[in-house]
Formats: C-alpha cells, sequence, structure tokens
C-alpha cells in the first residue's frame, strides 16, 4: 500500500514539474538545460533511494533513527548535509559579496559549536536520549510538562528555519528555472513530503549525504579555480577584491555590517550556543549503532564542515573579483541579478563555465532540499514522538500508530512550509535564519547543558523557565526592530536591538535556575535524587538505546 | 538496573573515568570558547586587532588568518578528544560496567 501511494505521489510531482516547465514565464535559455538536467537526475537518484527506504521503513526506531544501522562515515557526510544550509553556502558568499569580513560571523562561531557540542554533549547525548531531544530533557522529568514545552519549542524552531530554507529555495529555483515563484514552493514541498513519509530518516539521511558530497565537490571547484586565477596566492585574491569593492580595505575587517557592540555579541552568541543544540542535527547521533560510531560521524563531520567553511573564505572573496564588474550577471542599477544570494551562483559560471553553472544550481536546490528534509524529520519526531506518542497517549500506543502519525505529521509539515513559503515570499530571509538560531540557544542550550550538568534542577525550573526563555525571545523578536518597525511598519521598536540572544539567552537561564531552586516539592527531591543514576547513564551509556537488527 | 547504576557510582574507577573525561571537555571547552570570544571582541569592539595585514607587501588581514587558523584548530581538538575517548575513557568504562554486572551476577540480582 505505501508503495502504490508512493508512485501515486511521485506520478503526481512528476506532472506537476512537467506542467511547471511548461508554464515557464521565459522560454528556457540553453545555460538553464543543463541545471534542469542535472536537477532531474538528483530527483530521480533520491525518488529511487526513498522507494528503497520506504520498504524498509517500519518501525519508529527505522523512522526516526534509521533503525540505528547507518555507517560513522555515512552519518558523517549527513550531519555534514544536514548543517550547512542554504545559509552557509549562498548567504555567507552573499553577505561577504557585500560586506566583507563581517559576513565571516556567519562561519567562524558556528564552526566553533562543533567541537562544543563534541566536549559538552556529544557522549551524553547519545548515552541518554533514544529519538529526540525532548528524550533526553524529560528523563528526570515529569514527562506531560516538559515534553510539551521542548516540543512546542521545537515546532517553533522547525517552522521558523522551515520559512528561510523555502523562501530561499523558491526564490532560487523560480529564478534559475524561469518558473513562478508558487510553483518552485510547491516542487521543493512536495519532495519533502515523499522524501519523509514514505522514507523517513533513512531516506533523509541519503539526500543529506549525496548533497554534502555534491556540495564538497562544486565548492572545492569554485575555490581551485578561483586561487588557480591567482596562481593560488590569497594575497593577489585579497589585493584584487580591495581595489574593485566599492567600500576598499574596509572589506578586510569587521564593522561593515555589524556596526554596534550588542549586535555582534548577540548575534555570535546566538551562532555559538545556538549552533550546538540543533534538534536536526542532534538527532542524527542516534542513527549510528554505538557511541564510537556516533564519535567517528562527529569527527567526519567537523573535517567535513571545517573544510567547507575554509573554502568560504575564498569563495566570497572569489564572488567579489568575478561577480561585481561582470556586466552579465548586474542589472542597470549595478546590482546582482536575482540578489546578493546568487554572487556564489555566479561566481560559478564565470569560474566554470554554463555546465558548471548548472551543477551548481542543482547543488544550490540539493542543499536546500537537504536541510528541509532534516527539518521536517525533526518536526515530525516533535510531533509524533513527544506530543502524540508521549503526552496525549501516555506513552500507550503501537509502534504502527507512532509511525502513521509521523506520516501525517511530516505531510502536514510540508504543506504548511509550501503555505508559509509563499505568505513570506517578500521578507528579508537572511533575518529569518537569527530567529531559531534564538530560539535553540535560549531554550534548547540552556535545558539541555543544565539537565546533564546541573543536579538541583527540577521540573518546574524546566517548565517554567523554559516558557519564561522561550516567550522571552520570541516577544523580543516581535518587538524588536525587523518586525515591530519594518515589517509592521510601527514608528519605533518597543525592544532596541535586532539580535536578542544575549539578553533572552540571561533570561532563559536565570528562570531556569531560580524556578529550580525556589522548588522543594517531594517531586523535586526525588528529581534531585535521581541524579546520580542519570549521571551514570550518562558516562557509561549503560540502559541506552540498541541497535535494530535486521 | 538501578542497582546496577549504585554499584558503578561506588566504584572509585568511575570517579577517575568522570574527572579525566571532565578535564579534557573542559580545558578544551574553555578555549574554544576564549577564541570564540576573543573573534566576537574583535569584531564588537577592536577592528584594529583583525585590521593588519600580516606584512606589509600581504593583503592577508590577520582577522583572515585567525579565522582559518581556528577554523583547523576545532578539527584538531575534536579529532584528539574522540581519539582519547575512543582509546581511554571507553576501555576504562568498559571494564568498570564490565565489573558492576559480575558484582551483581555474583549476587545473584540479574
Amino acid at each position: 500500500m505505501i508503495v502504490s501511494r508512493f508512485s501515486r505521489v511521485g506520478t503526481a510531482l512528476y506532472g506537476l514539474l512537467v506542467s511547471a516547465a511548461a508554464l515557464a514565464d521565459e522560454p528556457v535559455k540553453g545555460t538553464d538545460k543543463t541545471a534542469i538536467a542535472m536537477f532531474f537526475v538528483f530527483i530521480a537518484i533520491t525518488l529511487g533511494i526513498t522507494y528503497w527506504a520506504a520498504g524498509r521503513t517500519k518501525t519508529t526506531k527505522d523512522f526516526y533513527a534509521a533503525g540505528g544501522n547507518i555507517k560513522g562515515w555515512q552519518n558523517g557526510l549527513a550531519i555534514t548535509g544536514d548543517w550547512c544550509s542554504a545559509a552557509a553556502f549562498l548567504g555567507i558568499s552573499g553577505l561577504i559579496y557585500t560586506g566583507g569580513f563581517d559576513g565571516l560571523i556567519y562561519s567562524v562561531p558556528p564552526f566553533a559549536a562543533w567541537p562544543l557540542m563534541m566536549f559538552l554533549f556529544a557522549d551524553r547525548l547519545r548515552n541518554l536520549g533514544k529519538y529526540t531531544i525532548a528524550d533526553i530533557i524529560s528523563l528526570r522529568f515529569s514527562r506531560v510538562p516538559t515534553r510539551t514545552l521542548v516540543a512546542s519549542a521545537g515546532l517553533v524552531f522547525v517552522v521558523t528555519y522551515i520559512i528561510a530554507q523555502m523562501v530561499g529555495a523558491g526564490k532560487l529555483v523560480s529564478f534559475l528555472f524561469h518558473i513562478r515563484y508558487e510553483y518552485a514552493v510547491c516542487i521543493v514541498g512536495a519532495l519533502i513530503i515523499v522524501y519523509v513519509a514514505f522514507g523517513g530518516m533513512l531516506a533523509t539521511t541519503w539526500v543529506q549525504l549525496i548533497k554534502a558530497v555534491l556540495l564538497l565537490s562544486g565548492a572545492s571547484f569554485i575555490t581551485f579555480m578561483v586561487l588557480k586565477h591567482f596562481d593560488f596566492s590569497m594575497s593577489a585574491l585579497y589585493k584584487t577584491a580591495i581595489d574593485i569593492h566599492p567600500k576598499g580595505l574596509a572589506i578586510m575587517s569587521p564593522g561593515l555590517i555589524l556596526t554596534d557592540p550588542v549586535s555582534s555579541i548577540s548575534l555570535g552568541l546566538a551562532m555559538l550556543f545556538g549552533a550546538t543544540s540543533l534538534p536536526h542535527v542532534l538527532m542524527r547521533f542516534f542513527t549510528v549503532p554505538n557511541a564510537k560510531e556516533a564519535r567517528k560521524s562527529a569527527f567526519f563531520a567537523a573535517t567535513f564542515i571545517g573544510y567547507f567553511y575554509l573554502l568560504t573564505f575564498v569563495i566570497g572573496y572569489g564572488a567579489i573579483v568575478f561577480v561585481t564588474k561582470n556586466p552579465q550577471f548586474l542589472d542597470a542599477g549595478g546590482l546582482i541579478v536575482g540578489g546578493d544570494n546568487m554572487s556564489a551562483i555566479y561566481l560559478a559560471k564565470a569560474v566554470g563555465g554554463d555546465v558548471f553553472l548548472g551543477f551548481i544550481s542543482a547543488v544550490a536546490f540539493a542543499t536546500i532540499v537537504a536541510v528541509v528534509a532534516g527539518l521536517t524529520i525533526a518536526g515530525a519526531s516533535a510531533i509524533s514522538h513527544d506530543l502524540y506518542a508521549n503526552v496525549f497517549r501516555h506513552g500507550k500506543v503501537t509502534e504502527g500508530e507512532v509511525v502513521k502519525v509521523s506520516r501525517i505529521a511530516a505531510l502536514a509539515l510540508g504543506f504548511l512550509a509550501v503555505l508559509l513559503g509563499i505568505l513570506f515570499e517578500k521578507q528579508n530571509i537572511a533575518y529569518m535564519v537569527v530567529l531559531p538560531f534564538t530560539i535553540s540557544s535560549t531554550v534548547f542550550f540552556p535545558l539541555l547543558f543544565l539537565s546533564m550538568y546541573w543536579k538541583r534542577l527540577t521540573t518546574k525550573g524546566v517548565v517554567w523557565g523554559g516558557w519564561t526563555g522561550l516567550l522571552a525571545a520570541v516577544a523580543m523578536l516581535i518587538l524588536g526592530p525587523t518586525i515591530w518597525k519594518d515589517i509592521l511598519h510601527h514608528a519605533a521598536p518597543i525592544f532596541p536591538y535586532k539580535y536578542p540572544t544575549l539578553f533572552s539567552m540571561t533570561t532563559s537561564f536565570a528562570a531556569i535556575i531560580i524556578f529550580s531552586l525556589l522548588d522543594k516539592s517531594a517531586r523535586a527531591k526525588q528529581e534531585i535524587a535521581s541524579f546520580d543514576d542519570q549521571f551514570v547513564r550518562s558516562q557509561t551509556g549503560l540502559g541506552a538505546e540498541a541497535p535494530t537488527q535486521h | 538496573m538501578q542497582h546496577l547504576y549504585r554499584q558503578i557510582y561506588a566504584d572509585p574507577r568511575f570517579h577517575e573515568l568522570e574527572m579525566k573525561r571532565g578535564v579534557l571537555s573542559w580545558t578544551l571547552a574553555i578555549i574554544v570558547l576564549a577564541t570564540v570570544a576573543q573573534y566576537i571582541a574583535a569584531t564588537a569592539y577592536f577592528h584594529e586587532w583583525f585590521s593588519a595585514t600580516i606584512s606589509p607587501e600581504s593583503s592577508v588581514t590577520w582577522g583572515i588568518v585567525i579565522g582559518m587558523v581556528d577554523c583547523v584548530v576545532y578539527i584538531l581538538f575534536v579529532g584528539f578528544y574522540i581519539w582519547r575517548a575512543n582509546n581511554e575513557f571507553d576501555n576504562l568504562k568498559d571494564a568498570i560496567v564490565a565489573d558492576a554486572h559480575r558484582l551483581a551476577g555474583d549476587k545473584g540480582e540479574k
């Protein structure tokens, strides 16, 4: 039945693509043929994998954790694919293109999150959890209120992150393939639903793995060609960039984008601590059979992600050199056609010609699809595993029921993604990426950290403190300059800063600690007493999940 | 399961494991935090730290060099932590868990 449903969706998707191509606003140019061909190859391969994965996705463990049977190196690549969003590839290049050095604040602090997560979280996470971060946070605490909080924050995180990716995807696909924005968003949404609802974590893993290989090879090639042009001298590259860029020497030092210290600190904190606690990335650690493989995957991921960020130092400045003065990429006003985020795409054309442009376009598309798939599965697990199975049904559910709810949740999230993608078409996507990182650094990081390291934490602390943090973060974002002033058109923002993490994270930590210390209930005493057992489990893995035997 | 947890908690080697892992984790974590703090401080307040070029004839600034070196150092740190965890901590952990199982088995409370 799954298979027949799957093929029906596949046919519908194919029909949608064909009609979308037929409705193209402009005639298809020669340059785009390679892009479209590669785009179809990617879709065909990933749908084939989804078909194969659908046959192997039966239990909840299959659905959320690919049965726990992914190999370390595979998971390392999949994490790379999950981590490097369109913001990392197109966004950083675009930011460096306009603001030079400040664009790198989107690469160095988030990458520092990687070793930090490894040292403080990875082993304990693996030993304590099952599928989601709510498993870890709720281990010692009252199940219903804790999971409700973590799953709610998780959904806010997933939805805001998905909006940013969908808007980016829609713009990119509609621009590259000359189809309407709405169709582009529908194509992405349909693909995600098929991958996640049918193929679960196994299909998602392979989509992310393929995307990581494509992204790393594409970015390596761009870097190689840029450096080759300058006889492998970084100095010559930067010198030319300084000569060409209107801001001149200023692009080599901070200060062009981040003009006040509070913004720099707050954004830096969001990027650093937010990135240590991303639910969709952390859940990937449960897809491998044991702690050793989990560490191996962490090492592969750190190496690939670090390598990718090193490439951004060349690609961003390469875009300044090759795109700035090139009339074929600029409109009458000297601005990039399609927006700053297109700078990496044009750089690909400048150094590699039309075929390579096609390849990079397909890479950019795969990048977005893979990240949205990872987010969708994280959102589906929050709905089915945390809310449905543990909150509404109090754990009294069958495997089949939970998997069914997961598939429905993936379908619903896919539709929601399309709807929100269309609604938010005109919004600033670079800013939308700040929202999920603010939620992650304000809610997930303090809760994960304190639940693993602080004995005195209690249910009241988690629940009251967590909601305080979540509401504070959301309120500060809504009342801040971007939403209150720019989107809602009020005269002045009520909360003065664009990036609230410095304040919201402090509030959250303070609230969690104060509510815990004030909690003198009998339940709290039990929770504190059970810390030592949890601590032994977190260090040894005794009592943790074992992989499914196939 | 709980009696095993208690058994392990009473084992002095468990606290040795926890101490060794803690020292390594926190030392590396603090170094990483310091590099990020320096990075953010330089972006927020001390632009001149990052604006100086590495030599008069080069266009490469210290900001770029430090950023790239940080990325490489983070990878090496992760590698070093994993190497110690796989070779040292895991062996110690396995020995502790095996002994706890054996002791629990001796007492007949499987």
